[in-house]
């Protein structure tokens, strides 16, 4: 056992075949190890990905043997949908919407924390900013229809205090969007602003020194050191919301949204729900899912390859 | 805010300059603290009023204008919470899906993640590619629920755990966490005599303690987390967890209350607000309580080195 290791190289004259062989007899224990891990990507993630195959047929549940090849037929049945412009709309809609004014304010804040001085506020400051990343959107979504009740939520009344009129923000068109990113900004950015702050207590305070002897003071600093240095992260994090730009919060959308809302609420993710679970139309949901995954596929693609062309670390 | 400093009469617009940014400074300083105390209060407000809201009697809490602390104080509201036994059944499957998820899948990632940060190994990139991609690429839920169908994994506790048990971005996290260990330690042991079993489980694994720490707690907070696992794959509401449960009682306040032995006719909504707001505590007590003491662990995951494949 011990000593296979020791011959790294097989005699030439086993050749490519047998050198292979060689290699792998050697590291057997290393493909034992991953066996199990592998064994479970493969199961869970590339056999599901065969089945997007009944994307492409008229699927029977009772007897699946049975379905029907149609081509591309449920994709023309999901693009002629009005519907399906529509949740496409607010898959968009949301998403873009989040990322825009959700991205920047991360950023913000762990530009304005890095200028603290007191530790100890600071580290008490990130601990409770970042604590409703780790709450599930399930009490997040509870919390929220406590605040916004239409009888005594704090922030209805609130709101009423200021327009003067009764708004009841979970079931009105207008406002569910806005409730929508607000709630999402309020879950994430504290975890955001820590993986700024990790980068930017990465900078050598060197750099802050040979800075204030060229005369830069506190802003120009900022502007000179402390943006170039956060700016991999930040491209790197904007590559993956890239990825994002399809999925407009499933967990947070499927707890909060009602009937009323669907028209500006239902996205992708929960029009495949309703569709392929509780109707059981497999075929036209998958259609539907697989037609987000490929988008999200090509884009992130293609954001990465640009982003490595114009000279900056891609996510691989 | 700096003025560029001219060279002549330099020292005086300097001098000038300081005082101004350091007035400047100071506003801004004070700015940022008061910033960053209110916007920590934003962030623990919601749970305390919850909080406060579950600790009030029903029509207090139905009146409104609890903001601070409770009136007519009474834990009526928790006695029935907890007489209602989805609330036990919750937290038992919570607690084994997340202790066998979160341990056992870090296990086997670090195991998956072992042999790959080996460039030796033979047929690791095409591997790696495979497993990079299913962060980049996924079938969607639909086939993901066929496939739990005809494992037949439905209806079992099974399905909340398997398929999240080994992620690609964690593997990703481990195998360039693997790469930082220096290769002489392995060889040291390589020479010893040990295979490469051996060297995982008693020389890499032991180094590797502080990460292992970080992806369990990640995984542990997914599984704690995860709600939509069980509407999707579990029809029997005795082994739904916690989230599932509680997800359950606020979006259908009449069988919740059912549930938690209250005669809906009489009380009308009146106790929902009461009930809603004591499961919410229920269920964020328990992260509360060993948040402060893990969530230097998450910090340290953020800095274990990005999403570098």
């Amino acid at each position: 056992m011990a000593t296979a290791s020791a011959t790294p190289k097989a005699p030439k004259q086993y050749g490519y075949w047998g050198k292979l062989l060689a290699d792998i007899l050697r590291d057997r224990w290393l493909y034992l190890l991953m066996l199990p891990g592998i064994a479970l990507i493969f199961i869970f993630r590339y056999i599901p990905m065969y089945d997007l195959r009944i994307a492409f047929m008229e699927y029977n549940a009772f007897a699946p043997a049975e379905s029907e090849w149609v081509g591309f037929g449920q994709f023309i049945d999901l693009f002629t949908k009005p519907k399906f412009g529509q949740v496409l709309g607010n898959t968009l809609y949301i998403a873009i919407l989040k990322m825009v004014i959700g991205f920047p304010i991360p950023i913000i804040l762990a530009l304005m924390m890095n200028e603290m001085r007191n530790l100890k506020f600071k580290k008490v400051a990130q601990t409770l900013l970042y604590l409703p990343y780790f709450i599930s959107w399930v009490i997040m979504a509870g919390l929220i229809m406590n605040f916004l009740d239409p009888t005594n939520g704090i922030i209805t009344s609130l709101l009423k205090g200021i327009t003067g009129q009764d708004m009841q923000v979970l079931t009105d068109k207008g406002a569910f969007v806005p409730m929508l990113v607000i709630s999402d900004i309020y879950k994430g950015m504290g975890w955001g602003t820590i993986i700024y702050f990790a980068a930017l207590s990465g900078v050598d305070p060197q750099l802050y020194e040979a800075a204030s002897i060229d005369g830069a003071k506190r802003f120009k600093q900022l502007l000179h050191v402390t943006i170039p240095a956060i700016m991999p992260t930040v491209i790197i994090m904007l590559i993956l919301n890239c990825n994002n730009i399809l999925n407009a919060g499933f967990d947070q959308i499927f707890m909060l949204y009602s009937a009323p809302v669907y028209e500006v609420a239902d996205i992708i993710d929960t029009y495949v729900y309703r569709l392929g679970i509780q109707k059981t139309s497999y075929s036209f949901s998958t259609a539907a899912g697989m037609f987000k995954s490929v988008i999200a596929l090509i884009l992130i693609v293609s954001v990465n390859f640009v982003a490595k062309k114009s000279g900056n670390e891609g996510v691989w | 805010m700096a003025k560029p400093t001219i060279d002549i009469a330099a020292g005086e617009i300097q001098r000038e300059n300081r005082i101004k940014t350091s007035v400047g400074e100071k506003c801004f300083t004070v700015f940022n603290y008061t910033f960053f105390t209110l916007l920590c209060l934003i962030m623990l407000y919601p749970f305390w009023h919850v909080l406060m809201q579950s600790l009030s009697s029903t029509e207090q809490a139905l009146r409104g204008g609890i903001f601070l602390y409770p009136k007519d104080f009474s834990i009526g509201t928790y006695q029935s919470v907890f007489k209602n036994p989805q609330i036990y059944n919750g937290f038992a499957t919570t607690i084994f899906v997340t202790a066998i998820g979160s341990t056992l899948g870090t296990l086997l990632t670090a195991m998956t993640a072992y042999p790959l940060s080996k460039s030796r190994l033979r047929g690791s990139k095409i591997i790696m590619f495979l497993v990079l991609f299913t962060m980049i690429f996924s079938a969607g839920m639909i086939p993901n629920y066929l496939l739990i169908r005809s494992l037949g994994l439905y209806d079992s506790r099974w399905a909340l755990i398997l398929p999240g048990m080994v992620s690609a971005y964690n593997c990703i996290l481990m195998k360039n966490f693997f790469l930082s260990i220096p290769e002489a330690l392995e060889e040291s042991a390589r020479i010893d005599g040990a295979n490469d079993m051996r060297i995982f489980f008693s020389i890499i694994l032991p180094l590797s303690k502080a990460t292992i720490a970080t992806i369990m707690l990640f995984n542990a907070v997914m599984y704690w987390n995860d709600y939509f696992s069980a509407v999707l794959y579990i029809r029997d509401v005795d082994k739904w967890p916690l989230q599932t449960v509680l997800r359950q009682m606020l979006t259908n306040t009449q069988q919740a209350m059912q549930q938690a032995g209250v005669n809906v006719r009489q009380q009308s909504d009146a106790n929902a607000v009461t009930i809603k707001a004591a499961s919410i505590v229920v269920a964020t007590v328990p992260i509360l309580i060993v948040y402060p003491f893990v969530q230097k662990h998450f910090v340290k995951g953020v800095m274990i080195g990005g999403v570098k494949g």
